[in-house]
């Protein structure tokens, strides 16, 4: 795992090699790309952090510098890398993806190695900023995906018909590493198998509609909870222990729309990611954006919420106080896991610009307001566990960059 | 919020400020080798072709570089779209791993050349170009 120090070392090496426009062709068959991205932020709320940034200013939440080195046996076979250095210490730097491409005609398309995760239209592009309006993509959608990549194979068919074009991709791995929830890394390694999923997307003119379905078990052992639960199932409260579980079958539905015309675009996607397990609620997120392109300038604005179900605990151990003191810590602790659960709802409206003042770089900048319209969204971080519901503004401005 | 709603609405509503407008009288074709004479495209095949979807045959795309007049054409009349959002789409795609981008010569006389050299090529020139007999239109734009 490489760690860089810091924004600064992003900065230099994009002005050591700024020149340098598009991708560099080192020989015939050896191709070097990549990508950087620059991110300022600032959130105006004087206790709560959100997506890493506080009321400090920040360059080092987002910021990060990616080499795609590709190499080609021949027409149809290649190998494929990034490596993506990041400055936030919550996302791990090194290899983000290595595999073997094989395409044996226009049509069809296959992979296998360690790839990027497609559960949502921009998932396996999350890092590259260039590719979409937002300095940050709606996090009600975005920041709840659980992990990036996955070990294994995917295969990949494309038909363009006289009106209608198509694209179907299926695949199938496994992952094990950190887990990710609403956005911040839980300390825990994580186990997923049999992951499985299948994306459709669908153009018809201006207007492409993609829908997709994943699905994977999923082990995540949370050292505290587990310990908790062996306890309840040896004072035979089993209920309470099976709400424990943190092992069992995770399900994510997508469905977006998206319509282009040469000065305007329209996008609405909408996610909701269901789990077998009892302590993990239900969580549905969406966004709506609609853009204008002005010559080189275009001009947003999106609205994005995110809903938490209510968790289903079990009513089997007695409220405190009972009169004994062991009863009682082992209920403050059971009821205390539920309750520092997200369950509440987070709204958001984002106003934002971006200009391309050259074929390969932006500028951003974007206003946020965040509002919290259930308590507990998950998304803003405090020290301690409290009911109040949240609001703040988050600004931020970027620099995006592809080579 | 109030404030962010009504500019959603106002960048619905705002009409057309005519910005690609300069571009409207110039003419497109889409050019390939005379061995592909019964190839018949729409502007909706081209345009999937040139974003990198198959249909059916393998004709290759090649493209002229970002920044290129002609290239800005062929992506407001073809595609659609405006040149950096036709660069945002490849960067996605590039990125992601999921299709390179076509092919790329640097002028219009190199397209002329590669599109004789390789047969199962497609491209766009402006159509004043002067074609040279192995070459055919397949499309052209009003």
């Amino acid at each position: 795992m490489i760690k860089i120090p810091g924004v600064a070392a992003v900065v230099s090496a994009l002005l050591l090699s700024a020149e340098a426009c598009y991708a560099e062709k080192l020989t015939d068959n050896l191709e070097i790309s990549g990508f950087a991205r620059v991110i300022g932020g600032y959130l105006s709320h004087s206790s709560r952090r959100f997506d890493g940034y506080t009321n400090e200013v920040s360059l080092d939440e987002q910021s990060l510098l990616a080499v795609q080195p590709s190499y080609s046996f021949n027409d149809k076979l290649s190998v494929s890398s990034q490596f993506v250095a990041h400055t936030s210490d919550d996302r791990d730097s090194g290899l983000e993806w290595a595999y073997l491409s094989y395409q044996p005609s226009s049509a069809w398309h296959f992979r296998a190695g360690k790839l990027r995760t497609p559960f949502f239209i921009y998932s396996d592009g999350y890092d590259v900023g260039y590719s979409y309006p937002w300095v940050t993509a709606p996090v009600q959608v975005y920041n709840n995906y659980l992990f990036s990549n996955f070990n294994g194979a995917s295969a990949s068919y494309y038909h363009a018909g006289n009106s209608l074009a198509l694209n179907l991709e299926a695949y199938y791995g496994y992952f094990k590493g950190d887990l990710f929830l609403a956005g911040t890394k839980v300390d825990v390694e994580t186990e997923v198998e049999d992951l499985a999923g299948i994306v459709a997307t669908i153009n018809r003119n201006n207007l492409s509609l993609r829908m997709s379905y994943h699905q994977a078990h999923n082990t995540t052992e949370i050292p505290n909870v587990s310990e908790l639960r062996s306890q309840l199932y040896a004072l035979g409260y089993n209920d309470s222990a099976k709400s424990l579980e943190s092992s069992g079958n995770v399900y994510a539905l997508q469905t977006s729309l998206s319509y282009d015309t040469l000065n305007s675009f329209y996008k609405a996607e909408w996610v909701n990611i269901v789990t077998g397990y009892e302590i993990a609620p239900e969580i549905t997120g969406y966004y709506l954006m609609a853009g204008r392109v002005i010559n080189d300038w275009t001009l947003h604005a999106t609205y994005s919420r995110s809903e938490y179900s209510a968790v289903k605990m079990s009513n089997e151990l007695p409220m405190p106080p009972t009169g004994n003191p062991q009863q009682d810590m082992l209920s403050t602790a059971y009821y205390q896991v539920f309750a520092s659960t997200p369950n509440g709802n987070l709204d958001s409206y984002t106003l934002g610009t971006r200009w391309d003042f050259r074929m390969n770089m932006a500028l951003k900048a974007e206003i946020t307001l965040l509002e919290e319209s259930r308590s507990r969204s998950g998304f803003f971080m405090s020290p301690s566990s409290n009911d109040s519901t949240e609001n703040a503004y988050l600004y931020q401005v970027a620099w995006e960059w592809i080579f | 919020m109030r404030l962010i709603f009504s500019s959603l609405l106002a960048l619905t509503l705002l009409s057309a400020p005519g910005a690609f407008a300069a571009f409207a009288s110039e003419r497109i074709i889409i050019v390939t080798h005379s061995d592909n004479t019964g190839v018949r495209l729409s502007r909706e095949q081209i345009r999937n072709l040139f974003m990198g979807a198959s249909v059916g045959r393998d004709l290759q795309p090649v493209a002229l570089p970002p920044g290129s007049r002609t290239r800005s054409l062929f992506n407001i009349k073809i595609v659609g779209l405006s040149d950096s959002r036709v660069q945002s789409y490849w960067a996605q795609m590039k990125f992601t791993g999921r299709r390179p981008p076509p092919q790329i010569v640097n002028s219009e006389e190199a397209m002329v050349q590669y599109l004789l050299n390789t047969p199962s090529s497609i491209g766009y020139l402006t159509a004043d170009t002067d074609l040279p007999e192995d070459l055919v239109i397949i499309y052209a734009t009003d």
